[in-house]
This record gives C-alpha cells, sequence and structure tokens, in this order.
C-alpha cells in the first residue's frame, strides 16, 4: 500500500482537436504518481501542456476507456491517457 | 447585358431547368414490375450488389426503403452521407441548410458543383442526388434549424445525421433528438482530423458526454482552421454507414464508443464512452430540460460559423483600411503594420511592408515579447511609434490589440487595427487582391 501511493508510473499522452493545437504536440510522456484521482490528473495534464481554455469541456480516456470524473486511477508504465475536446467543424 | 444580369439570368434558368427536369422524371417514372418479395425489378437491378451481402438481403433492402433520414447540413459531411444514403435506396431523405454555395466549399462538398454557386446548397445537394437516384424521395430545407422548428421535422424521420458546423447546433440537434426519442449520428471534422459516434441510442447523448460546450474562443471552424476534403469526407461516408446499420437493426452501431480519426497518420481508435449519465441535464432520470431552450446563448456562439463580426474597440482604437491606406503613403511618425493571421495565410497574400505574428502568438504567455522586440527594431530609442494590427476580417486583430494593451505600457506606442482586415483591403481598396 505504502509502496503503490509513492510509485510512479511513465504513461504516454495523446492530444486531439483543439488540445493538439494548444499544446502543439500529437502525444507526449509523462510521469505521474501510480495512484492518482482522476481530478488531480486533470489538474496536471491541464497545467502542464497548457490546456486551461478547455479544462471544463475536455474527456481524458485511458487505453482508449473513458475516465469518469470521480474516480481514482491506477496507472502503470505504458498507459495511453488521451486528451479528448469535442470537434464541432464539418 | 451586364456581367451581374447575365450571372442571374444563368441562374433563373438552371432553376427553371432543375424544375422541368424534376417533372419529367416524375412523369417518366415507369410502371415498374414488383416481384414477390416485394422489389421492383428495377430495385432488383440497381440494389443486387448490396442485396446480396448477407447483412442486408431482400429484407434489408425493403427496410431501407421504407425508413427516412434527416441530414442536417449539405457540407462537407452531408454531401458525401447523403450520396451514400441515396445510393443505397433510403425511400426519404430530408436535407437541411440555410446557406448558399460559395467557390470556397467546392474542393470538400461534392455534391455541389461551379454551375451551383450562389445557389441555395440543399436545392443544389437535391439536384445532384435526383440525377443519382431519382427514385429516393427528397424534401429540401433552406432554412436555419432553431428551436422553434426543430422537434417538427426532426419526429418526422427515423434516423437524424449531424452534419453540421457549429456548437449551438450540435446542443440543439441533441436536445431535439432526446425529445423525439431518435437516434443521433454525429460527425465532425477539422484539418485532417474527424470525430464519429451514435447518441440517444443505447448509449449516452452528447450531453451525458460533453455537459459543458467548450469556451467559444477555443471552438475553430473550417474557415478559420481549415479542412481537408478526404478527411471530412472519410466521417461522412462512415456517418451513412451507421445510419444504414441503425435502419438495418444491426449490433455493431457506433453507440457508446467515440471514433477517433487522425488522417495524418491514417489511425483510427475508438474510445469506449461513458454509459447513459443518471443525472444528465436532457436525458437523464430527473432531467430538467423538456423543451428546446436558446442553444446560441447556452454555447455563448452563433448557430453558424461565419464571420462573429466582433466589437472589442473604441472607434478610436480602429482604421477603415482607406483611413490606413493614406496613413501608410503618408505618414510622417513610422509604424509598424503587424499582421497576425497564421503563416498560412500570410503565404497566401499580405500587404506591403507587413510583418507577421500569428495570433496563436501573441495570445501565448509571454507572446507579446515578439511584437515588443518587433516595435523596438523599427523605433529610434523612445520615439513615438504607430502600432497598426491587421488580420483577415478584423476579428483577431481587436483581440490582439487588446492583448498588446494590456502588456505594453507605453504612451508613445499607439496601437490600432485595421477595421474588417484584408478583406475590407480586398473590397474597398485593392480589387486584385484575393478574398479566401
Amino acid at each position: 500500500m505504502m509502496d503503490g501511493e509513492s510509485r510512479d508510473s511513465l504513461v504516454k499522452i495523446l492530444f486531439f482537436a483543439k488540445a493538439r493545437e494548444l499544446s502543439g504536440l500529437k502525444e507526449s510522456r509523462a510521469k505521474l504518481p501510480a495512484n492518482i484521482s482522476y481530478q488531480s490528473l486533470l489538474d496536471t495534464i491541464i497545467e502542464k501542456f497548457g490546456l486551461e481554455s478547455i479544462r471544463d469541456s475536455v474527456i481524458l480516456s485511458l487505453n482508449e476507456e473513458y475516465l469518469a470524473a470521480n474516480g481514482t486511477l491506477n496507472l502503470s508504465d505504458q498507459d495511453e491517457i488521451a486528451v479528448i475536446p469535442p470537434l464541432s467543424g464539418g | 447585358m451586364n456581367e451581374e444580369e447575365l450571372i442571374r439570368e444563368i441562374v433563373a434558368l438552371r432553376k427553371t431547368l432543375r424544375e422541368k427536369k424534376d417533372t419529367l422524371r416524375r412523369l417518366q417514372r415507369d410502371k415498374h414490375v414488383v416481384q414477390e418479395c416485394g422489389l421492383t425489378n428495377e430495385e432488383i437491378g440497381r440494389y443486387s450488389r448490396q442485396i446480396l451481402v448477407p447483412e442486408i438481403g431482400v429484407k434489408g433492402q425493403l427496410k431501407l426503403k421504407k425508413s427516412s433520414v434527416l441530414i442536417v447540413g449539405a457540407g462537407g459531411l452531408g454531401c458525401p452521407a447523403a450520396l451514400y444514403l441515396v445510393g443505397a435506396g433510403i425511400g426519404h431523405i430530408g436535407i437541411i441548410d440555410y446557406d448558399e454555395v460559395e467557390i470556397n466549399n467546392l474542393h470538400r462538398q461534392l455534391l455541389h458543383s461551379e454551375e451551383s454557386i450562389r445557389v441555395s446548397k440543399v436545392v443544389s445537394a437535391t439536384a445532384a442526388l435526383t440525377r443519382l437516384n431519382s427514385s429516393v424521395n427528397i424534401t429540401p430545407y433552406k432554412m436555419q434549424l432553431d428551436s422553434s422548428n426543430a422537434l417538427g421535422i426532426v419526429k418526422q424521420y427515423d434516423v437524424i445525421l449531424d452534419a453540421t458546423d457549429n456548437v449551438a447546433t450540435r446542443y440543439l440537434l441533441n436536445d431535439a433528438c432526446v425529445l423525439t426519442g431518435k437516434p443521433l449520428v454525429s460527425g465532425s471534422a477539422l484539418k485532417f482530423e474527424g470525430q464519429l459516434t451514435v447518441y440517444n441510442y443505447r448509449g449516452p447523448c452528447y450531453r451525458c458526454v460533453f455537459p459543458t460546450p467548450p469556451p467559444p474562443e477555443t471552438v475553430t471552424n473550417c474557415g478559420d482552421g481549415g479542412v481537408l476534403g478526404a478527411a471530412v469526407g472519410t466521417i461522412g461516408v462512415l456517418q451513412a454507414l451507421e445510419a444504414m446499420k441503425i435502419i438495418l437493426e444491426m449490433s455493431g452501431v457506433l453507440a457508446g464508443r467515440l471514433l477517433l480519426f487522425d488522417g495524418t497518420e491514417t489511425l483510427f481508435r475508438n474510445v469506449k464512452l461513458r454509459p447513459k449519465n443518471q443525472n444528465c441535464l436532457i436525458c437523464g432520470d430527473n432531467s430538467t430540460i423538456d423543451k428546446l431552450i436558446d442553444y446560441e446563448e447556452f454555447c455563448r456562439a452563433k448557430a453558424n460559423d461565419k464571420n462573429p463580426g466582433l466589437k472589442l474597440l473604441k472607434e478610436s482604437e480602429r482604421l477603415s483600411v482607406k483611413e490606413y491606406h493614406k496613413f501608410a503613403d503618408s505618414s510622417a511618425t513610422s509604424h509598424v503594420l503587424i499582421d497576425v493571421r497564421s503563416h498560412e495565410e500570410f503565404e497566401i497574400c499580405k500587404l506591403p511592408n507587413s510583418i507577421n505574428v500569428p495570433f496563436t502568438q501573441i495570445s501565448k504567455p509571454n507572446g507579446h515579447a515578439l511584437v515588443e522586440q518587433v516595435i523596438r527594431s523599427m523605433r529610434n530609442g523612445d520615439t513615438r511609434i504607430d502600432v497598426i494590427v491587421i488580420c483577415r476580417r478584423g476579428n483577431d486583430s481587436q483581440k490582439a490589440v487588446k492583448i498588446l494593451k494590456g502588456l505594453i505600457n507605453d504612451e508613445a506606442v499607439n496601437i490600432r487595427d485595421v477595421i474588417g482586415g484584408i478583406h475590407a483591403w480586398a473590397k474597398n481598396v485593392d480589387p486584385t487582391f484575393p478574398i479566401y
């Protein structure tokens, strides 16, 4: 338990749509606590990649599964987090 | 006869021709031989290559024939979607669009042609679709879908396609589909990217997934960000596919999953979405929205992707293109002309002696450093200097002036923008300048 709380995981972060435009990145890597709440994960990503303006309108996914806003995650190395804002053009 | 009159006459003649052709087609619809299976010989011949597919068969073809699909938006998504649905023999197609065809549509909105420029998009689309398959009943709606008319139209169709280009209409359509119990095949695209999912069908609705509209200043539309025809077309074609799967009652419908298409790498990712949100304001257990609301207010944005016509600056902070023209020619004080369009736009055309600092850079933290550097290089010590900001249509230039004024605290630096940007320049000063 103690170990789990202090461990970090090296995860891959994918950016789509406006998140790609704002961060200037398609993907990146980040060292994050293995045990992390959704809210701290969101805060960390938003701050680290300059996404403040779209904070309330993105969804996050972990390994291609939607992340619920109230959960706590257990991240492993190689996990893939995606930052997905809605696209509205057409 | 002058050019304008001639163009008007040609447009009118084309309209008459289309109407007469339609009448002729209806008259010629011959007395079909109907087989015991329920399809006519003509239908069997026309649709044979899809009837042979086990998932479709005669039963499936009859389902398609009896079904109706509403396509909202006759643009980059709606055109390819409509082509495949009409080709496949959907019985009734409705198409809504308030807009008229412009030349900058033609690279991706392939139902329209050079002949359709200035013609209503739904009229142009109906003509093209009727040429493809005259047996499909097509209802064009030349109107802006809004809270007063959406429910009445949506409820007449089996499946709704969101092929629109703006946030407000997306929420409007979602709510209309939830209130009428219709599946919503939602597609969107920008640049090389696309998104696709089916809302309100054995899964969440748009509001369950995106309860809060994005701040308007973070929304990029195709007119500003650009879009590749083949990328948006890919999503449009997939919208037709999903609509047909719903009509055929197949199990693999893209509901509860969001498809992310990245055309730069030709990657398709499927993200599993959340289940229906029990607390969703429109489709949840205790929904509080029981009728359509004001979506432009909700999204703080117009229900189109046209020029927002911002008014952020005082008159004294702005120059008309004619004033700028005179000023640039005669000004005794030195001035800098900063063009805040993207590098790509700057490459298309530019005013003489303009310096390109894209708005995306200015709006970043420390973005003004670049502008300060430009000003320093043009200025002799602390002498007075005029900084003129220009963009495409006079919106970003106002935002840029606001940002720069907040950051550059120097009385001797007079920062203003050019009203209407280079569009106004093309219209009022230099008619040889391109408009895009």
